[in-house]
């Protein structure tokens, strides 16, 4: 348990277009609940989720954005600062496919290499009317340096795993980070991209050793 | 009191009935008293003094419809002097939905306009998603720079509850986006990016405590009040809420909006100083929009003209200049 101890602080942003299921995963995730009819998102909102992986007490801040194009103009403080973007498209909707390919392009250009991207094809319980090739998808997402995943916020499909990854990528490129700007720093602080990685006292693991909500 | 609102909203599992009741009884008597009055000066014909409405309005005498109607009637003359035909523009427009901007992401929100609301259902029989998405379709056939954005869809809801008509709802929608809300919907959205500005400029004025937390923080405003201006604050306050604070937009225009914003912060200004985090603060600005205050829909109108103090429109002008160019400037 000595190498964990630590707690760390994240952003994570979902993007997509408009009823993708962003609001969806998120209220899936973070309360566990499902509603095939909520009102569409027009101001950005965030909940919060802590975790425990092996040790890391991990905090998450997930921000949820509107869809529509035009509250983009609303500016880019939403990904501003984020370790981890969620890039999400239907699956049965190829234009909201070609939306997280713009989306890659500003991220990219905007944050670098830095920042963690996930592609995520939700609604996989309408596998049927799929218009999204999966071959297509994940050859994509590899080209960009993301990862993909396949999800169903109505069947609570891929998501824990989503999120669980996307964390444990976090981690990964914190410590790197950390260790290129000197292995002597324990009390790095407020990193780069407002990462923060705090040691504290060991914590005693939880009975499952992976993670929990809180 | 039933488990849908007379407006068709159904009404929260732990919706609290009987101090609705309470203050619906208080209500009552107020909207009769006024109601009375305003049908004395209604029957004055067309002399009705212009600061004599106002006064009345502000007082919420003539509970919505009437009062719109005649503030159409002021719009409809003002549309035929502009020149303009008037003429209904689903008839024109035959439906036709292409060279209209972003109308191709308004069935799949017609499902999420009013998921609450019994009138709005696919299975409700007249099913008002028709009628909403006649009237959008035609305003972005009428306002091409426009066309459809996210939020118009809740406007135009309510206006459809309230006057039942799809025509005077879409002329109704033309007043608020073309005429009294500086640009809030085109695709730049500078006007709504200038207002969230305009109104941090103003708690700095009027509520500095709260300016200063805020700038502590990092907290932009349009984390938290985006949805106050461009839903005109639908599904934010109240019902009844609401509908008196729309009277008064339609007679005084939008400076009304930053008259409730101020009196929803400076009013839970000790609240609000309680929150030391970014998350916290987010928090509060959600609870300040509940509660009896916003509830009790006659008090709190008469607090919006007192609590916030003066504020004229060469100030929200002044304010609004300033802002957009800062904006501009920024890219």
């Amino acid at each position: 348990a000595a190498a964990g101890g630590r707690s760390f602080s994240f952003k994570v942003v979902l993007l997509g277009e408009g009823c993708v299921g962003k609001t969806s995963l998120v209220l899936r995730y973070c309360e566990n609940k499902f509603n095939d009819k909520h009102i569409t998102t027009l101001q950005a909102s965030f909940l919060t989720k802590k975790l425990n992986i092996g040790g890391k007490r991990v905090n998450l801040a997930i921000w949820d954005t509107a869809g529509q194009e035009r509250f983009h103009a609303l500016g880019p403080i939403y990904y501003r600062d984020s370790n981890g973007a969620i890039l999400v498209y239907d699956i049965t909707d190829e234009d909201s496919f070609q939306k997280v390919k713009n989306w890659v392009k500003e991220l990219r250009k905007m944050l670098g290499n830095e920042i963690c991207l996930c592609i995520v094809g939700n609604k996989i319980d309408l596998e049927k009317e799929r218009h999204v090739s999966v071959q297509e998808a994940e050859m994509y997402a590899e080209s960009v340096g993301a990862k993909h995943y396949h999800t169903s916020a109505k069947q609570n499909k891929g998501i824990e795993e989503l999120f669980l990854d996307l964390c444990k990528r976090m981690i990964e490129t914190a410590q790197v980070d950390e260790r290129a700007r000197g292995n002597g720093s324990s009390q790095s602080g407020i990193a780069r991209r407002g990462v923060q990685i705090i040691d504290d006292e060991p914590q005693a693991q939880s009975s499952g050793g992976c993670c929990s909500s809180g | 009191f039933c488990r849908v609102d007379p407006y068709g909203f159904e009404r929260p599992e732990d919706f609290d009935y009987a101090s609705y009741e309470a203050f619906f009884s208080r209500y009552l008597v107020v909207l009769t008293r006024r109601a009375i009055k305003w049908s004395k000066l209604l029957k004055g014909k067309n002399n009705i003094q212009k600061s004599l409405k106002g006064e009345l309005l502000r007082k919420g005498e003539e509970h919505c419809q009437l009062l719109w109607l005649s503030v159409r009637g002021a719009l409809l003359g003002h549309i035929q002097t502009a020149g303009s035909s008037g003429l209904w523009p689903t008839r024109t427009a035959e439906g036709r939905t292409e060279g209209v901007k972003c109308v191709v992401i308004l069935p799949q929100n017609m499902n999420r306009t009013f998921p609450d609301n019994v009138k709005f259902r696919k299975t409700a029989d007249p099913c008002l998603q028709h009628t909403l998405y006649n009237v959008l379709v035609a305003y972005g056939h009428h306002n091409k720079a426009v066309g459809y954005c996210q939020g118009m869809n809740f406007i135009a809801g309510y206006l459809i509850l309230i006057t039942k008509n799809e025509e005077e709802s879409f002329w109704l929608l033309d007043a608020l986006i073309g005429r009294i809300l500086p640009d809030y919907y085109s695709p730049a959205m500078l006007g709504l990016k200038t207002d969230q500005e305009v109104l941090g400029e103003l708690v700095k004025m009027k509520v500095p405590a709260v300016a200063e937390l805020m700038e502590r923080h990092g907290v932009m405003w349009t984390l938290v009040v985006s949805r106050w201006f461009i839903c005109l604050f639908i599904d934010i306050l109240p019902v009844e809420t609401v509908l008196r604070i729309w009277d008064c937009l339609f007679y005084e225009g939008s400076k009304i909006i930053f008259r409730v914003a101020l009196t929803l912060i400076k009013q839970n200004q000790a609240f609000i100083l309680e929150a030391t985090n970014f998350p916290d603060i987010c928090d509060k600005f959600k609870q300040i929009t509940k509660g009896t205050f916003v509830t009790e829909c006659h008090s709190f109108m008469q607090k919006i003209f007192t609590d916030p103090g003066s504020l004229s429109m060469a100030t929200i002008n002044k304010l609004r200049e300033t802002c957009r160019e800062k904006l501009l400037s920024q890219g």
